[in-house]
């Protein structure tokens, strides 16, 4: 590995700037971090550099742990936006500065600097000054000036951004031509979706602080796993279907389940689709294409090599908007080649019906929130609180409410349901809704304070870490906090003293199977202590259970029951790993339309 | 008239002046100039040769002149080099680096700029005076401070050490941190950093603030007369001994002092006027040399 990242963190002023950031950078490989401005990516490439410390982790290049390293000692090469050339030196001196500070003999810098000034495609410029040359060929030198010692990675902070859109095509050639043939690690930072799929072998797409997913650039975009890097990367229609025994609903077609994780029956499940797979028919079905339902044309345009078409279409059980999980009506955006557009051209207002070429699900178990409350004054209270803003913000999803009173039946098998806790009830009302067919369900006890930190404990069977892994993973993705896993010593004891085997094992799949990096403590003693102990204070808490069944539930909230009682986290998510069968289930009526009474609007 | 009163129809902040109004805004300033600048400085080198060529130099060869003559260049070289060396790493330490009370430093650093100077020459009276706090250890140990030359050297540092601090800090900050950064992953020292990156960078900058440093030393006056005493010959400056000739009714002699004052205050306007001249150049090269490296940027390497 040319590059390994350990959970690299960074705060500024109590704010995370970077969160627990892992990531391994082979040799010779073209590494892209990709983000919205403020996600931390220039934050972490400077970190590398070693311009900016870090509070936690581990930064490794080469085999050699440089956490503790200066810049200076790094070997690293920088090429900034603003070229950061040295004004008052000419281009030789710029590109040999490097060689000197090493006390290299001036006929080999000589030699060097020439080689260099050929390889960026400048030779015979060594006497300009920087100011002398365009804004393209300053880069040049910036980059001819970072390689000059022969570093082993080559770190690239948006060195685009300051130039035409013309020039920079062809010095992004250029660039990843050089990387080439000097056959140096490269990280380049940028926001620009094009520039990062143009250059990278692999993206890491960074928000909020954390390296949200990382992956080649066609399977970031076909074979996302969160909503963030689907719609971030490209146009997407993100739709909520529905998790069936045979698989995953989405409107009239059934599709094959998704391979990430065994979901609940009845569970939503959280669908992309992107414009180019959605094809139309003026008939009853369109043919190639699964069919997904009926919709009206709203809106044409046309952009020259392709024809965008929105379409108003309206909801069902197994169709819905993620972001309006309780519109009747919902848009979807498709596109269809120049030619196609020309074969059989589309007026605003005709029904056509929509199928579709390919579906992509989300592994994330959370779709919709959907807040439950006796009264509309306490779902307003709970939409207010910021965990939901928070989610429903990152996430893209308006949060649902529905004033529940004690006899109806709840839909409890479609989203997040979220509910208060009270003070002195503990975590029953969450348990209510277990008991009643919920597969995950978040209560809040605190409705002011934002969340900061995520405390995971997982009850050690394979269904309780699968479910809570995944609804960690997504909370992670959306909110800034950190993550603690919990494992309890005697547990390690009694799985035959092999010491730091399981907290490994845990840590490696949250990481492997859904790309987040969480941090594992053991506990000796009680669990309800040991969150106690971790809970309270100054920091806002999420206590996350995963839980086997409901009996096993019931007997965790038995043993945590009168600790948490007393004095709750700011909020709690329990999810349970085993779907609810046979008599439990069998009460529940099955995946009900939300009645009408809504709050939002 | 109603489309030139609209700089965006007129098409510039110069257009939409009517002519006559420029004219008038011309004359106004010029006439100030002349009656509050212009006729007093003329008016001080007539007076100084107003007895002939011999008797001014005649008057700058008085002994005691000659001695504050001396006093000031002296008191300019001590504080000079003190001033530029503080500026310099209090202007380092505002725009590169992030640390508590930064600020308050920037607030500290302007402070000799609103205080008045007799308040700064009082400062040290009451710190060093014969009832001020270290008076009577001073005292017994036989040190001079005030009414002697480090006085009036302390007095200097304080009325002039924003100066260079205050020419560098805009400069350094606008420059930020990369150029340094860069340098430093390219594996320089710091030291090297400073010299060959931070410092030619803001070379031109830095000469100012000197010159203003220099230019304010050597005219110093309400801090300076406050703890010098005006013992003549021996801790007047050219400022307070063109006061005391004044005082004693040697107007040709007071006024050569002050001419000679007025030549160095030329000359440091000159050198500014010099280095911003040249600084604006470097900044903006004039011969920007016909590109044959057009093509270069389409070329593939």
């Amino acid at each position: 590995m040319s590059i390994s990242l350990e959970q690299v963190s960074k705060h500024y002023d109590g704010a995370a700037a970077i969160s627990d950031v892992s990531a391994d950078i082979a040799d010779g490989e073209f590494f892209v971090l990709l983000g919205p401005s403020g996600s931390g990516k220039s934050t972490l490439l400077r970190a590398i550099a070693g311009l900016t410390t870090i509070d936690r982790g581990r930064i490794v290049l080469h085999g050699r742990d440089v956490t503790h390293v200066s810049a200076r000692e790094r070997e690293v090469g920088i090429v900034f936006q603003n070229y950061a050339l040295f004004k008052h030196m000419s281009v030789a001196d710029n590109i040999e500065f490097a060689l000197r500070a090493r006390g290299v003999r001036a006929a080999e810098r000589r030699r060097r600097r020439e080689e260099l000034l050929e390889l960026v495609a400048l030779p015979g410029l060594g006497e300009r000054l920087p100011a002398e040359l365009s804004g393209g060929q300053q880069q040049r030198v910036a980059v001819a000036r970072a390689l000059a010692h022969e570093p082993r990675v080559l770190l690239l902070d948006e060195p685009f951004g300051a130039l035409d859109a013309r020039i920079r095509e062809d010095l992004r050639r250029a660039i990843r031509q050089i990387q080439r043939t000097v056959g140096i690690t490269a990280i380049l930072v940028t926001h620009d979706q094009e520039e990062a799929f143009t250059m990278a072998d692999r993206i890491g797409v960074m928000d909020r602080g954390r390296l949200q997913e990382t992956d080649e650039p066609r399977v970031l975009y076909s074979r996302p796993r969160t909503r963030f890097v689907a719609t971030f990367l490209g146009a997407a229609n993100v739709l909520l279907g529905r998790h069936e025994q045979e698989g995953v609903r989405i409107g009239h077609s059934l599709f094959e389940p998704s391979p990430f994780g065994r979901p609940s029956r009845g569970a939503e499940a959280t669908v992309v689709i992107r414009p180019e797979d959605l094809a139309l028919g003026q008939g009853e079905a369109v043919v190639g294409a699964e069919p997904l339902g009926r919709g009206k044309v709203e809106g044409l345009e046309f952009v020259g090599v392709l024809e965008r078409v929105r379409l108003s279409v309206a909801a069902s059980t197994a169709l819905a908007s993620a972001q309006h999980p309780d519109a009747k009506q919902f848009l979807l955006e498709a596109s269809r080649s120049a030619r196609e557009a020309e074969l059989a051209p589309l007026q605003t207002g005709q029904n056509v019906s929509i199928g579709v070429k390919r579906v992509h699900v989300l592994p994330t178990p959370i779709g919709s929130l959907r807040m439950l409350a006796a009264s509309s004054e306490r779902i307003e209270q709970l939409a207010a609180s910021p965990v939901i803003r928070e989610l429903a913000a990152r996430m893209h999803v308006r949060p649902v409410g529905r004033v529940v009173d004690g006899d109806a039946p709840i839909d409890v098998l479609g989203g997040l349901p979220v509910v208060e806790i009270e003070r002195d009830q503990g975590l029953a009302a969450p348990m209510r809704l277990l008991e009643i067919g919920a597969h995950q369900v978040l209560g809040i006890a605190d409705s002011r304070r934002p969340i900061d930190r995520l405390l995971i404990y997982v009850q050690p069977t394979r269904s309780a870490r699968e479910a809570a892994l995944g609804a960690a993973a997504t909370l992670l993705r959306h909110l800034a906090v950190d993550a603690t896993l919990l494992v309890p010593a005697h547990q390690r004891r009694s799985l035959g003293g092999s010491s730091y085997r399981d907290l490994l094992d845990l840590r490696h799949s949250a990481l492997r199977g859904y790309g987040v990096d969480v941090r594992t403590e053991s506990f000796d003693g009680l669990l309800a202590e040991a969150i106690r102990n971790r809970a309270h204070g100054e920091r806002a808490t999420l206590l996350l259970l995963g839980v086997t069944s409901n009996a096993s539930a019931r007997g965790l909230l038995e043993e945590l029951g009168p600790a948490l009682a007393l004095d709750p986290p700011a909020a709690a998510l329990i999810v349970r790993g085993t779907s609810v069968s046979g008599a439990e289930g069998a009460s529940i009526p099955y995946v009900r339309q939300p009645a009408a009474a809504s709050a939002f609007r | 008239m109603t489309l030139a009163a609209n700089p965006a129809a007129a098409g510039g902040v110069g257009a939409t002046a009517a002519p006559w109004a420029r004219t008038a805004l011309i004359v106004v300033s010029l006439t100030f100039l002349t009656l509050i600048l212009i006729v007093p400085v003329v008016s001080v080198v007539g007076y100084a040769f107003s007895e002939g060529w011999e008797h001014y130099l005649a008057a700058l060869r008085a002994p005691d002149t000659i001695a504050a003559i001396q006093l000031t260049l002296l008191t300019a070289l001590i504080v000079v080099p003190i001033n530029t060396i503080f500026g310099v790493a209090a202007a380092w330490a505002i725009a590169k680096f992030d640390f508590r009370g930064k600020h308050m430093l920037i607030t500290l650093i302007d402070l000799p700029f609103s205080v008045s100077p007799v308040i700064a020459g009082l400062v040290f009276v009451l710190l060093f005076g014969a009832q001020g706090w270290l008076g009577p250890w001073l005292d017994t140990h036989d040190i001079s401070i005030i009414f002697a030359f480090p006085g009036i050297v302390l007095a200097t540092l304080l009325v002039t050490f924003p100066y260079v601090a205050r020419e560098l800090i805009p400069v350094m900050q606008m420059q930020g941190r990369e150029a340094e950064e860069a340098a430093v992953s390219l594996g320089a020292r710091g030291f090297t950093t400073f010299f060959r990156v931070t410092l030619p960078s803001v070379r031109w900058a830095l000469l100012y603030g000197i010159i203003l440093c220099n230019a304010r030393a050597m005219g110093e006056f309400g801090a300076v007369a406050v703890v010098s005493g005006h013992i003549r010959g021996s801790t007047t400056t050219m400022p307070l001994q063109v006061e005391i000739l004044y005082n004693e009714y040697d107007l040709t002699g007071a006024f050569a002092v002050a001419s000679l004052l007025m030549l160095l205050a030329l000359v440091t306007m000159l050198a500014k006027t010099l280095i911003e001249l040249y600084g604006a150049r470097r900044r903006r090269p004039l011969r920007v040399r016909p590109p044959a490296d057009v093509g270069a940027e389409h070329r593939r390497p």
